[in-house]
C-alpha cells in the first residue's frame, strides 16, 4: 500500500514544505534575537539595543531572577528556539506517520513551552515596573509559531489515536515503526 | 477574523493601558497580566485548527468583570476600563467562525472512542 501524504479526513498536508519552512524562518530569526540577549547577560556585549523603553532591557537582564538559574535566562530561550527550528526541519513530508515522535516534540516545544515563555517575558513589567523590545518581539514571534504548529502536532496525535484504536502498540507508532504503518492510514 | 483583530487589540489595550492612564500598581498587574494573555489566545485563534483557543478568552473576560470587586479597585477609570474590555472580549470570543478545512475531526477526534 502506498502511503499517502494527506491525513485521512484532511484537505492538505501540514507536514508541507510550505507548512513547515515559515515556522522555521521565525524560530531561527528568535533563536538569534534570544542568543544575542544572552550574550549581553554572559557580559560578553556591554550593552543591548533599546530604542523605545530607557533602561527598561538593562533593568530585566540584570535582575536576580533573570540569574536565578545557572545559566542566563536568555540562553534558555536561544535553546528553545532551536529545539523548535531543527524538530521543525528533520523529516520528510510523511513524517506525522513516519516520526510522530519529533512531531511531538515539535509540537510541545512550540506550543506548551512556547506558552510559558511568552508568559515569563510579558509578566516583566509586573515584577520589575519595565518592559524591553528584543524580549517583546522574542514574544510575539512566539506567539506566531504556535497556531501554524498545532495542525502537524494534530495529525500525529490523529495517527496515533488510530494505532490505540486499531489495537495496535500506540509505542511502535509513537516511533513510527514500518510494521504499524503497513495496518494504518 | 475581524473578531480575532479586535480582541488582539484589547488584549494589547490592557498592556498599555495602566501606563497611559495611570493606574495604580493593582489594576495595572492585573491589566499587565490579563492582557498578554488576551494576546496570545486571540493570535493562536487566527488559525483555524487552533480557532477554539478564542473561548478560552471567555474566563478572562469573565475575570475582568469581577476582578475591580475581588481586588478592591478604587480608580473609577480602572473599574470601567476592565469591566467594559472584558464585556467586549467575552462577546467577541463568541462570535462563531468559518472553518472551510478539514482536519480529520480536529481536536475532539482525540477524545471520541
Amino acid at each position: 500500500m502506498k502511503e499517502q501524504e494527506i491525513p485521512p479526513g484532511w484537505d492538505y498536508n501540514p507536514a508541507a514544505w510550505s507548512q513547515r519552512i515559515p515556522i522555521v524562518i521565525l524560530a531561527t530569526i528568535g533563536f538569534f534575537i534570544a542568543a544575542y540577549l544572552s550574550l549581553y547577560q554572559l557580559d560578553i556585549l556591554s550593552n543591548v539595543w533599546e530604542p523605545f523603553f530607557g533602561d527598561g532591557s538593562i533593568t530585566i537582564f540584570n535582575s536576580k531572577i533573570s540569574h536565578v538559574l545557572p545559566i542566563p535566562d536568555a540562553a534558555l530561550g536561544a535553546f528553545g528556539y532551536l529545539l523548535d527550528a531543527v524538530t521543525g526541519v528533520i523529516g520528510n513530508t510523511k513524517r506525522w506517520r513516519t516520526m510522530p515522535w519529533i512531531v511531538i516534540v515539535f509540537g510541545l516545544a512550540v506550543g506548551p513551552l512556547g506558552f510559558v515563555s511568552v508568559m515569563l517575558v510579558v509578566f516583566q513589567p509586573v515584577l520589575f515596573d519595565s518592559w524591553c523590545t528584543l524580549c517583546l518581539a522574542s514574544a510575539v514571534i512566539s506567539i506566531v509559531m504556535i497556531g501554524p504548529a498545532m495542525d502537524e502536532f494534530l495529525a500525529s496525535l490523529q495517527y496515533m489515536k488510530r494505532a490505540k484504536d486499531a489495537n495496535v502498540s500506540v509505542w511502535r507508532a509513537f516511533w513510527g515503526m514500518k510494521d504499524v504503518r503497513e495496518k494504518l492510514t | 477574523m475581524w473578531s480575532l483583530i479586535i480582541s488582539t487589540l484589547l488584549g494589547l489595550w490592557l498592556m498599555f493601558a495602566p501606563g497611559l492612564l495611570g493606574l495604580s500598581s493593582t489594576a495595572a498587574d492585573n491589566d499587565h497580566i490579563v492582557g498578554p494573555v488576551i494576546v496570545t489566545f486571540s493570535v493562536i485563534a487566527f488559525w483555524e485548527c487552533t480557532q477554539v483557543m478564542r473561548k478560552y478568552n471567555i474566563p478572562l473576560g469573565v475575570w475582568l468583570l469581577l476582578a475591580p470587586w475581588i481586588l478592591g479597585y478604587e480608580e473609577t477609570v480602572a473599574i470601567v476600563n476592565d469591566m467594559s474590555t472584558g464585556f467586549f472580549v467575552i462577546l467577541l470570543s463568541l462570535i462563531k467562525m468559518k472553518v472551510e478545512k478539514h482536519y480529520g475531526g480536529g481536536w475532539s477526534s482525540l477524545i471520541q472512542s
